[in-house]
């Protein structure tokens, strides 16, 4: 049946328009308005937003790792917690560094949750990063008690993540562009906009050490004039041969390269050439 | 109560680099008599507590307070972490934030 083949989330997962499920905002009502790149939503510490630099032509846009910032998610303990009709502020501690947040009460499920909300408690918070004189706040969306304290760790681990990952593709960017200008990574949660869920990164870069090196490899070979001489493109176990990697080692970069668009088998499944040259 | 500065992720093993300074470590609680509470840190080592007030044994408990010495921890703050936590987890990431990602954290 047509359904059971098509699987339309894994087939779309990729693709950039649809915001993973991770990156989602909470909240759909304030989302809406918004364009695409400021949705994405981005785990942070709160010394990398103290050191997030100022893009300069608007003076309230803040970019990390080369990734401009708007919403943010952090976890950390509340500190000096002030309540008022209208809102609710107070410093998140993340052991970090510690930031003022602000939440604004309007309806009776916000005034719901701040309530619940209490001095010393751990909370994870999804907000938007303001700059406004020098002095950086968030304005919060969201904001709940942590009941499994694992989050804690784990929430630190996606910062880390996140940050390797911007880094990286940024290095990536700068070398490997001068053979081709959109850059392998066009396959999208490479956009550096949007922070892509930590399952979807694992899967495709959790290799990136050894793996990263034979895909390059694969794709330089590839891109050698003599590999394009023929229509046919490149037998898997010439590569295999010539590079000196096991087929294994060699079918995970090319299915990657493929998936990436990258590269294309021809007349058989165990043909490639490369998109670029033809 | 100081917490403008930064609190470290630490584990036994990291804790002589930072002390006299802010740390936040988390102890599997063995022994508590009210002034002391002995304790097993994410790396399994002996901890000792200092300034907490009676907690039940065997649970986790993460501290944040001044590092005394290489194995003893002055609490200011502290929260009850239940029962059941992943150590290993958070041991990893106290050496991730004291090693190749220092910068993220201090």
């Amino acid at each position: 049946m047509y359904g059971s083949e098509f699987d339309g989330s894994a087939a779309f997962s990729g693709g950039g328009f649809m915001p993973s499920q991770a990156t989602q905002a909470p909240d759909p009502s304030f989302s809406t308005s918004k364009n695409r790149d400021s949705q994405s939503l981005l785990p942070l510490t709160v010394k990398q937003i103290n050191e997030a630099l100022l893009t300069s032509d608007d003076k309230s846009n803040f970019s990390i790792d080369g990734v401009d910032v708007n919403n943010v998610t952090l976890v950390g303990r509340v500190c000096n917690r002030t309540g008022r009709v209208t809102d609710v502020t107070f410093l998140l501690d993340d052991g970090t560094g510690r930031i003022e947040c602000n939440k604004w009460v309007q309806e009776f499920v916000d005034s719901n949750e701040v309530e619940g909300i209490l001095e010393g408690m751990y909370v994870r918070i999804h907000g938007h990063l303001k700059g406004f004189l020098g002095k950086r706040s968030l304005n919060v969306f969201s904001i709940r008690p942590i009941t499994d304290f694992n989050e804690i760790a784990s929430h630190f681990i996606d910062c880390i993540y996140v940050h390797l990952y911007n880094s990286r593709l940024r290095k990536l960017q700068g070398v490997g562009v001068t053979t081709q200008p959109q850059m392998p990574s066009t396959s999208t949660p490479m956009m550096g906009h949007q922070a892509t869920s930590v399952n979807q990164l694992s899967s495709q870069y959790g290799n990136v050490g050894g793996q990263k090196n034979i895909e390059q490899m694969v794709l330089d070979f590839l891109q050698l004039p003599a590999s394009n001489a023929d229509e046919k493109g490149v037998h898997r176990d010439f590569i295999a041969q010539q590079l000196r990697v096991s087929v294994d080692k060699l079918m995970l970069a090319i299915q990657n390269l493929v998936e990436e668009g990258l590269i294309y088998s021809t007349t058989d499944d165990f043909h490639f050439k490369s998109t670029i040259n033809g | 109560m100081d917490t403008s500065s930064p609190s470290v992720f630490v584990n036994a093993e990291l804790l002589r680099m930072h002390v006299g300074k802010k740390v936040r470590a988390v102890v599997h609680v063995i022994q508590s008599d009210g002034e002391i509470t002995t304790g097993k840190s994410t790396d399994e080592h002996q901890l000792i507590v200092k300034g907490l007030p009676h907690v039940s044994l065997m649970s986790y408990v993460e501290v944040i307070g001044i590092a005394e010495s290489d194995q003893s921890i002055r609490a200011e703050t502290w929260t009850n972490f239940g029962n059941t936590f992943d150590t290993q987890s958070y041991n990893q990431v106290c050496q991730l934030a004291n090693g190749e990602f220092k910068g993220l954290f201090l």
